[in-house]
């Protein structure tokens, strides 16, 4: 479809553009620390583990250990890689839906309400992965994801969900009255 | 008011969503240790007839360090035989002696299983962490074994599988006492197997 000659991008809030600007730098920063201190990282994990048996089930025979070991060090890296990922698409992604909504949503509530969410849900989501492996150490792989879940993934990502929803609906609307 | 009738149809969607499906966070694929990194080494080596390289690579392994370290819980001068069997390009030998050593590895912890339930550890952790443990060690000397005495190794499935049943319980946590004598007939056909299955003496 071609756009009409008056149609005009709108530029988001420069504190949104600046909060996907952080994000990425984030993502930047975390990505090159894991490879940098992936060795430091893996120490501190895996101390972190050790002195929190009971959490992990470690049994004290390395036989058994060293499977739990290994695949809570692999939860632990998998958490920072997700972080850098995510971070690095979320930021795009606060950038190019808040665009679309401060173009789009003529309503200065309805534009407001959706630039928060999207800002909000897209900017905190990717936070969620870095905490699930900071609390691997201390409170296991499974009790971590469901801190990181309910505390972050699913109202941050709760938010971004609902916001894309409503600016789907919206955009759908726009065409549909054109 | 079509816009607030497809965004509330979309929500339902989402929310019908579990939230844990929703969060991707990786596949655990479990790795070999260092013990039987080397033992798949030493025995493809061999089976090729390369016995110069799977000779060099038993000799400077963690599989010869820790038959070495554990000699006085396996059988008698095993690990000098199993060499001796490398030296003397006798693959299915060396095999057998690797074997023995992976199923007494297995009788240990299945022995150090029973010990910990004995001394109160939780069922609900002991048991499945040990099981894992003993398969995955046992399991690579299964082949030698079910070629040497297909019933003992038939029996050690069945005697794996009823253990498993008891420490997956799906209501509850496991119950220590049977648990506890899984594990003793897991050891005790193990040991079997190491009288059984261990190469005797060239010179006896």
């Amino acid at each position: 479809m071609i756009p009409p000659p008056n149609a005009t991008w709108h530029l988001p809030p420069r504190g949104v553009l600046l909060a996907a600007v952080v994000l990425l730098v984030a993502a930047e920063v975390g990505g090159a620390s894991m490879g940098r201190y992936k060795l430091e990282l893996a120490r501190w994990a895996r101390t972190g583990m050790l002195e929190h048996p009971a959490v992990h089930g470690l049994v004290g025979v390395r036989d058994v250990d060293e499977r739990v070991l290994d695949e809570a060090l692999f939860r632990f890296d998998a958490g920072l890689r997700l972080f850098h990922m995510h971070a690095e698409g979320m930021a795009l992604v606060v950038i190019a839906t808040t665009t679309v909504a401060a173009t789009l949503a003529r309503a200065p509530a309805a534009r407001r309400g959706l630039i928060l969410l999207l800002t909000v849900g897209g900017v905190g989501y990717p936070l969620g992965y870095l905490i699930w492996s900071v609390l691997i150490p201390a409170y296991g792989v499974e009790r971590s994801k469901a801190i990181a879940e309910w505390l972050v993934w699913i109202p941050f990502g709760g938010a971004t969900i609902v916001a894309l929803l409503w600016l789907a609906a919206l955009t759908a609307t726009r065409m549909v009255r054109r | 008011m079509i816009a607030a009738r497809a965004l509330g149809a979309m929500l339902l969607v989402a929310a019908a969503a579990p939230p844990i499906a929703a969060h991707h966070t990786g596949v655990y694929t479990p790795k070999d240790n260092a013990i039987t990194e080397n033992f798949k080494q030493v025995k493809f080596s061999a089976q090729a007839g390369k016995f110069d390289v799977a000779l060099r690579l038993y000799d400077g392994g963690p599989l010869r360090a820790e038959m070495r370290a554990r000699a006085a819980a396996l059988p008698d001068g095993l690990e000098g035989r199993t060499r001796a069997a490398l030296v003397a390009h006798d693959a299915a030998e060396a095999e057998r002696g690797l074997a023995v050593f992976f199923v007494a590895l297995a009788r240990d912890l299945a022995l150090e299983a029973d010990r910990q339930l004995a001394a109160g550890a939780p069922a609900a952790t002991i048991g499945a962490r040990f099981l894992e443990a003993i398969w995955r060690y046992y399991n690579l000397a299964d082949f030698v074994v079910g070629q040497r005495d297909a019933r003992a190794s038939v029996a050690m499935r069945l005697a794996y599988d009823d253990a498993e049943t008891l420490a997956r319980l799906s209501s509850g946590a496991p119950d220590a006492a049977r648990l506890r004598a899984s594990f003793t007939r897991l050891a005790q056909i193990l040991s079997n197997l190491i009288e059984t299955t261990t190469p005797l003496r060239r010179n006896s």
